[in-house]
């Protein structure tokens, strides 16, 4: 199948990815990040939108480990933890 | 784009199965122990949520280096561990797209040029695209199995994770309120 893909090297419209399509996710990108409901619909540069990007994606990844230390220190007693588990299958049953 | 519901109520409920499983309550773990249970917990019921995508299975594949992690992740991820972890079709999109994606994202600035540059004509558009690479580099290396993907699909797949990642730290911190709550109740 590789080997189909390097031959054709003209590929077909259908298989083509758009520039429209690439401009649409980085656009999509740029409504995800915090700062969107600053700037509204202006857009800005790609390359600004990717580095925010990996910059939202880093901050994320810290609270994720932030937010996981202190879970750390809630769930230590035993008797914590299971009330909790308790509370949260009620709400969602 | 925002994640269903559901997503994150799938997300709750396996975080928990995990902190049962691996006993987070138990006194017998040791401090960074119980933190690396609530965190893989977390990961594998981000994964199973979102269900089978390429940063899924390279969060999966990663996870899985680990050999103490497999218990834990088979108990939350169930049928799903096997599945996630078969080595990914190549994807359909064709390796062009990487180049279209670099001229598109060099031209998007070259588009810009005219209304602010501090740079002069000819290498403002290749700083641009250096600056594109260099960035799609360290996302590469942020997003799980971000290293094989290029072009459309690995911008797609940030968003999807991104997006994924948000709805991870909601539902930990409303964890965590509720959790606080309810030790003040005590």
């Amino acid at each position: 199948m590789s080997s189909r893909r390097a031959r054709s090297r003209q590929s077909t419209s259908s298989s083509r990815i758009t520039d429209e399509q690439i401009n649409d996710l980085v656009s999509k990108l740029q409504a995800v990040l915090p700062e969107a409901h600053i700037r509204g619909a202006e857009r800005v540069s790609a390359a600004k939108v990717l580095q925010e990007t990996c910059n939202y994606i880093r901050s994320l990844h810290r609270e994720v480990d932030d937010l996981s230390e202190r879970l750390t220190e809630l769930l230590a007693t035993t008797e914590a933890s299971s009330a909790q588990a308790a509370i949260i299958r009620s709400l969602l049953m | 784009m925002q994640v269903r519901n559901s997503f994150k109520l799938a997300l709750l409920k396996q975080m928990l199965l995990g902190f049962q499983l691996s006993a987070v309550s138990s006194n017998s773990m040791s401090v960074p122990e119980r933190k690396n249970a609530i965190k893989l917990s977390a990961d594998a019921a981000m994964v199973f949520a979102r269900g089978s995508t390429r940063w899924t299975r390279g969060l999966v594949a990663g996870l899985s280096e680990n050999s103490n992690n497999e218990d834990l992740l088979r108990g939350i991820l169930g049928k799903k561990y096997e599945r996630l972890s078969l080595p990914c079709r190549s994807s359909w999109k064709i390796p062009r797209s990487r180049k279209i994606l670099k001229r598109c994202l060099g031209l998007c600035s070259r588009r810009k040029k005219a209304t602010a540059t501090q740079h002069d004509v000819k290498s403002g558009s290749t700083l641009a695209r250096r600056l594109v690479k260099k960035r799609i580099q360290v996302l590469k290396k942020l997003l799980p199995g971000g290293e094989s993907m290029a072009g459309f699909s690995l911008l797609d797949q940030t968003l999807d994770y991104a997006v994924s990642l948000k709805a991870q730290v909601d539902i930990m911190r409303r964890l965590l309120k509720i959790s606080k709550a309810s030790n003040l109740n005590k």
